[in-house]
Formats: C-alpha cells, sequence, structure tokens
C-alpha cells in the first residue's frame, strides 16, 4: 500500500514549504559572522578583501552584491550588519534612514569611455565633446569638435552609437554627475542619477551588457567601469581634466582625483576635481553604517566586529586594492576615513 | 441503515478526506496567491497612481532624475513585440504541426517532437546570447538592405545595430514557436480517426478534410495554444532586454531601440531608491497583470462565441 503515504506527504510538503519561509529569518546572528549588501561594483574586492579577512582571523563575511539601491534598503530594514553604495545617500535619504550614517569609503573606480572603431586609435576628448556625444548634438565620428581633438588620427565618417546602462546603477550616476559638473546643457535636459531620461543611444544591462554592445557595433562609445576595459583589452578614451592636461585612465589618475580637500563625512563626487594629475571621471564606493550601533538587539561584540573589519579594510585591506584593478585610498581620506571608523559608538560611548 | 464499517473502509475513508483536504489547500493557496499579487501590486504602487493618476498610462516620459513616469513606451513595446511575435509564430506552428501530424513518416515525427520539446525548454538566456551575437547583425544588415530598398538615408546611415523592436519580434517569436507547434501538434494528433477517414470516404481530399475537419477539430485548443504562447511572450524577460535595446522613448519605427513593461522592471528595480520611482515600477508590473488578465478573458470571450 505504497500510496496510502501519499496525503501525508503532500501535507508534509505544503509544511515544509511554509515553514521553510519563516526559517530563513530566525537564524542569529553570532559575532563570528557579520553580513552585508549593496554595489556590485566593488564585489570583486570585496569577495577577495572578506576572504582574505576569513584566513586570518576567522570571521566570516557574507557579502551579497545585489545593488547598491538593494544594500541601503537592506540596511534600513536592519537585515544586514552594513550596505554598500556606489552614490552617497543624499540628504532626504539620509533622513528616511532613522538614524546617523557613516559612509566609509573603500576604494576609488574609475569610469572609462570605451568605443569600437577599426584599427583601434587612440583617442582624446574633451568634456564638451563627450556631452555632445551623449546629448546627441554630435552625432558622427568626423566632427569637427573631434577631428580637432585628434588631428593626427584619420576619423571615419561614421555614424556615433551611444551605448548606455539600461539598469539603474552607480556607474551610470558617477558618469552623468561628471557630465552635468562640465556641462550646463547636460544638468538642465538630463540631469545626475543611478539612471536618466537618456537623449539618444541603446541601453545594455549591467558593465558587461554595454561592453558587450560595444564591442558587437562599429562606430559605438559607451561608458563603463575602468576593470571591465582593462579585462577585456579595450579601448579607452584620454580625457582633458578641470586643469587643462590629457589623462589617460588607470589607477594613479583615479586616486589622484581624490587628492584633494575632502569633506569631513566624506560624502564627496570625485568628478572634474581640480588635482592635477586627476582622471575626471572618478569616484568613491563607500561602505554604510549606522554610527550607533546599538540596535535591533545587536551585542557589543557585533559592533566590535564590524568595526575590527573596517579598520582592517582601510589599512592592510588596501593592499588588495591594485592587484584587482581598483585604486588605493590616498592618505588623506584613509585618515578622515579612519576618523569616521572612530567616530562609531555603542550606547553612546565609543567602541573599543 | 448505518452500516458498521470495517476498518479497512474506515481507513479508506480518512485517506479519502486527507487527500481532499490536501488538494483543496494547494487550490486555494493557488488562487489566493493571485489575488494577493493583485492586492499587493496596488497597494505598493499607492504613490504612483496618487501622484500621476490615470495619466501614468499615456504619459510618454520616462525621468528617473525629474521623477516624471509614464508608461506608455513600454505598455506600447509591451503589446507590439508581443502581438507581432505571435503574429509570426502561429502561422509557422500550424504549419509544423500540419506537416508532422498528417504528411512526415512516423519515423521523424518522434525526433522532431522531441527537439521540439527540447527548443522550448532552453532557458531565455540562452535565446538572449543567440539574438545578441547572430540575430541582431543579421537584422542589422537587412535594415541597411531595407533602408537602401525604400531610399531612406536615415534608415541606412542611423548607425544600424540591429538592436530594436524587430530583433525583439523575430526572437520572441523562435521562442514561442516550440510552445504553441508543440500544444497545437498534441490536438492535432487525437482527432479521432473516424473523423478523418469519414470526409476521406466522402471523397474528400486530404487538404479539404485538414481544412474542413481537423482545424474545426482544433479550433479551441489553438487558441489555447495561442494565448499560452502570448502570455509567455508577454513576459519575457532576460531574451528581450539582451536584443531590445532598453529605449525609454516611444519608439518610431520597427527598427528603434524599445523596451517593454517586464524589461523596464528587471533593469531598473534594483537600483531605484526613491519611494515614486519604486512605485512607479510597481505600477508598471500591475499593468503588465492587468494586460495577461484582459488577454485571458479575451480569448475566453471569443471562444465562448465561437462554440455557440
Amino acid at each position: 500500500m505504497r500510496n496510502r503515504h501519499f496525503p501525508a506527504l503532500l501535507a508534509l510538503l505544503v509544511a515544509a514549504a511554509v515553514l521553510s519561509g519563516c526559517g530563513a529569518q530566525g537564524r542569529d546572528k553570532t559575532a563570528e559572522e557579520i553580513t552585508g549588501a549593496g554595489a556590485t561594483f566593488p564585489y570583486p574586492l570585496y569577495s577577495r578583501m572578506f576572504h582574505l579577512y576569513d584566513q586570518k582571523t576567522g570571521v566570516r563575511v557574507n557579502y551579497q552584491g545585489i545593488g547598491s539601491g538593494g544594500g541601503i534598503r537592506a540596511l534600513m530594514d536592519k537585515t544586514v550588519d552594513f550596505g554598500a553604495s556606489d552614490a552617497f545617500l543624499t540628504d532626504d535619504e539620509l533622513g528616511a534612514m532613522g538614524a546617523p550614517v557613516l559612509h566609509i569609503p573603500t576604494c576609488v573606480g574609475a569610469v572609462v569611455l570605451s568605443y569600437n572603431l577599426d584599427g583601434k586609435p587612440a583617442l582624446r576628448m574633451d568634456a564638451t565633446t563627450v556631452a555632445g556625444i551623449f546629448l546627441g548634438t554630435i552625432t558622427r565620428w568626423n566632427d569637427p569638435a573631434l577631428v580637432a581633438l585628434n588631428p593626427d588620427t584619420t576619423l571615419p565618417d561614421l555614424a556615433i552609437t551611444v551605448i548606455h546602462r539600461s539598469d539603474g546603477s552607480g556607474t551610470t550616476s558617477i558618469f552623468t554627475s561628471y557630465l552635468s559638473a562640465v556641462s550646463p546643457a547636460w544638468k538642465t535636459e538630463v540631469g545626475a542619477g543611478k539612471s536618466v531620461s537618456w537623449p539618444v543611444g541603446l541601453g545594455g544591462k549591467g558593465n558587461d551588457g554595454v561592453a558587450g554592445m560595444i564591442s558587437q557595433a562599429t562606430g559605438s562609445i559607451g561608458y563603463i567601469e575602468l576593470v571591465y576595459a582593462t579585462k577585456n583589452d579595450m579601448p579607452v578614451a584620454t580625457l582633458r581634466n578641470a586643469a587643462g592636461s590629457f589623462v589617460t585612465p588607470g589607477l594613479a589618475s583615479s586616486a589622484a582625483a581624490a587628492d584633494i580637500e575632502l569633506p569631513d563625512d566624506l560624502r564627496v563626487l570625485l568628478v572634474d576635481t581640480p588635482a592635477a594629475n586627476a582622471y575626471p571621471i572618478s569616484a568613491f564606493t563607500w561602505i554604510l553604517v549606522y554610527r550607533e550601533q546599538n540596535y535591533d538587539g545587536r551585542t557589543l561584540a557585533q559592533a566590535q566586529a564590524l568595526k575590527d573589519l573596517l579598520v582592517w579594510m582601510l589599512s592592510d585591506g588596501q593592499s588588495v586594492n591594485e592587484g584587482l584593478a581598483y585604486a588605493r585610498l590616498p592618505a588623506a581620506a584613509i585618515a578622515k576615513s579612519m576618523k569616521l571608523v572612530d567616530s562609531m559608538t555603542y550606547d553612546g560611548a565609543a567602541i573599543p | 441503515m448505518t452500516a458498521q464499517l470495517s476498518p479497512k473502509d474506515r481507513q479508506e475513508r480518512v485517506r479519502e478526506r486527507a487527500f481532499t483536504t490536501a488538494g483543496l489547500i494547494a487550490a486555494v493557496t493557488l488562487v489566493a496567491t493571485i489575488a494577493i499579487f493583485l492586492v499587493d501590486l496596488t497597494i505598493s504602487s499607492r504613490g504612483s497612481r496618487s501622484t500621476f493618476g490615470w495619466s501614468f498610462l499615456w504619459h510618454t516620459d520616462w525621468n528617473p532624475v525629474t521623477e516624471e513616469f509614464g508608461a506608455l513606451p513600454m505598455i506600447v513595446g509591451t503589446l507590439i513585440t508581443g502581438f507581432g511575435s505571435l503574429l509570426l509564430a502561429t502561422p509557422l506552428a500550424l504549419g509544423i504541426a500540419i506537416f508532422l501530424a498528417d504528411y512526415a513518416h512516423r519515423r521523424i515525427v518522434e525526433p522532431v517532437k522531441y527537439l521540439i520539446g527540447l527548443l522550448g525548454g532552453l532557458p531565455s538566456v540562452i535565446f538572449g546570447l543567440w539574438g545578441l551575437f547572430v540575430l541582431v547583425p543579421l537584422i542589422s544588415k537587412f535594415e541597411v538592405w531595407f533602408g537602401h530598398a525604400v531610399g531612406s538615408e536615415t534608415l541606412v546611415t542611423a548607425g544600424t545595430t540591429g538592436v530594436g523592436l524587430l530583433a525583439s519580434i523575430v526572437l520572441l517569436a523562435l521562442m514561442i514557436l516550440p510552445y504553441s507547434a508543440s500544444l497545437i501538434l498534441d490536438s492535432l494528433l487525437v482527432v479521432p480517426n473516424e473523423l478523418r477517414e469519414g470526409s476521406l470516404a466522402l471523397g474528400a481530399t486530404k487538404w479539404d478534410t485538414i481544412q474542413n475537419v481537423e482545424l474545426p477539430y482544433i479550433r479551441r485548443s489553438t487558441v489555447g495554444a495561442v494565448v499560452l504562447s502570448l502570455g509567455r511572450a508577454l513576459g519575457e524577460t532576460m531574451a528581450v532586454t539582451m536584443v531590445i535595446g532598453n529605449g525609454m522613448k516611444m519608439p518610431g519605427s520597427l527598427f528603434d531601440p524599445a523596451n517593454t513593461l517586464a524589461s523596464a522592471i528587471a533593469n531598473q528595480f534594483l537600483e531605484a531608491t526613491s519611494p515614486l520611482y519604486v512605485s512607479s515600477l510597481i505600477e508598471l508590473a500591475l499593468i503588465l497583470f492587468c494586460i495577461s488578465i484582459i488577454i485571458n478573458i479575451a480569448a475566453r470571450a471569443i471562444l465562448r462565441k465561437r462554440t455557440q
């Protein structure tokens, strides 16, 4: 009578399905495990850092690259110990978090313009031409503005196909912040944000989606993270920075962008900074934590573990950065970040 | 008359009751899930509905920076790709099914049926990749050829990438083809042989039989197959995202980049932080939900009218 058990089995399955939904949330957190969620851009860096940290200290850090927005929501819902974001929270967003949130930068990233032209010529561009291309006012590769900047290169009589991100992303936020900073027309017509209303172009999903579309279509140009261009050996444009010199994107030039007078809360854009050798489309990526750590039944041990992790990421952890094509934080930025980490409290008292 | 139940009978009765209860729970859960979806989508989209009202449905701006949202480009994109692919796939599916049921040798029917099933089970991201790397370049060539043929200078020179509405329609048609073909084939195979033989005995040709006996017999299941395929086409996300170009503006032609409701949601939801942005995306989901329901109801209505 095998099938006698069938109803019981069915009931058991239903019960299991219902219970498994509840079980996942009831897991208790110990100091030996720290959870974080957020930006996908620093995901390779964080997973390497956290792997090393686990080997060194035995503290496991579970990081999920669910996107900056998701990370901010998770921190707000208090389901993670830290969030991670490629864009700093606006004053409004900070207000919605319910309690003061600290922005701890972990590295400097750069957004590069990559293109697909026969022969992979090296190209120079300035703020006006980049804005013109993405506004749709410069539509052909042999536009006089581009020719004037690249007198030694023969530019083809070919339409420019603009490729942008279709998903909301910190990369877009950095790139459009740059365009808004350098072009008044862009600022009024489009503005800056994680996703914007693009005047022209096609959308690709993710850095790899944009990179894929660029490699598919001759005459296309798009913006991607530096690390993707390096990995796929794609040509990148050299940009004129605020100081007037042409800078090739790279680790040194993006780190140089952070070599400026920084505000104490480190919520700052690094686009078009006045530093001499700065690559103009650079940005911090941040880890977000609540300043007051005694919330939602957290223990002092948990707060200590989190603080130790942040201190390590700003000191020894920085040695991981360059091997993975993320620029190190300059010394001044590290000093200010450490000050922020030290300002974390538990029950109003400093965390030892 | 209360006959004493034997232990075996009693056991049987318990078993019966347990099974009925379990079945009922499963059925109620299904209906409740759909109801909860609808309620949840309605509640979560309140912010967007109260800000934009009905104008959300016909506004063509989608600007996350200024927080002005309108769904029309995505609704149009969804309907054009959905019905376009249906228009392309249904005749082909009918042809495949009729060929396999009435013309092909038994020995090739089984392997072909198996292959169709296999194609239907392929993950859509594979279709998407194939679309991006094989189909899109072909469409791009077609675009240039078409531009020359109609003498349109803009089509030829406007940076023909091949990505856009047309690529999505063709890709979706390929994706739903195995579905509708195998569903129609299954219903053709159960057409009673008596009907077929009767028709032939009356002197009808093979084609007469197909046209006047078989096709009317499977009309209902064909409409069912078409609706199921349309459901898949409307909701398909990954493959469409990869070839539609994800433009948030009203498409002007079949070669323009566009977007569908499903693809817009999948693309933007993760990084949407402002409450109005999130609720606008949820309202897109609500619209997609309603479109699916309306199409299902319409299909039923058509069927009922036909059978009367």
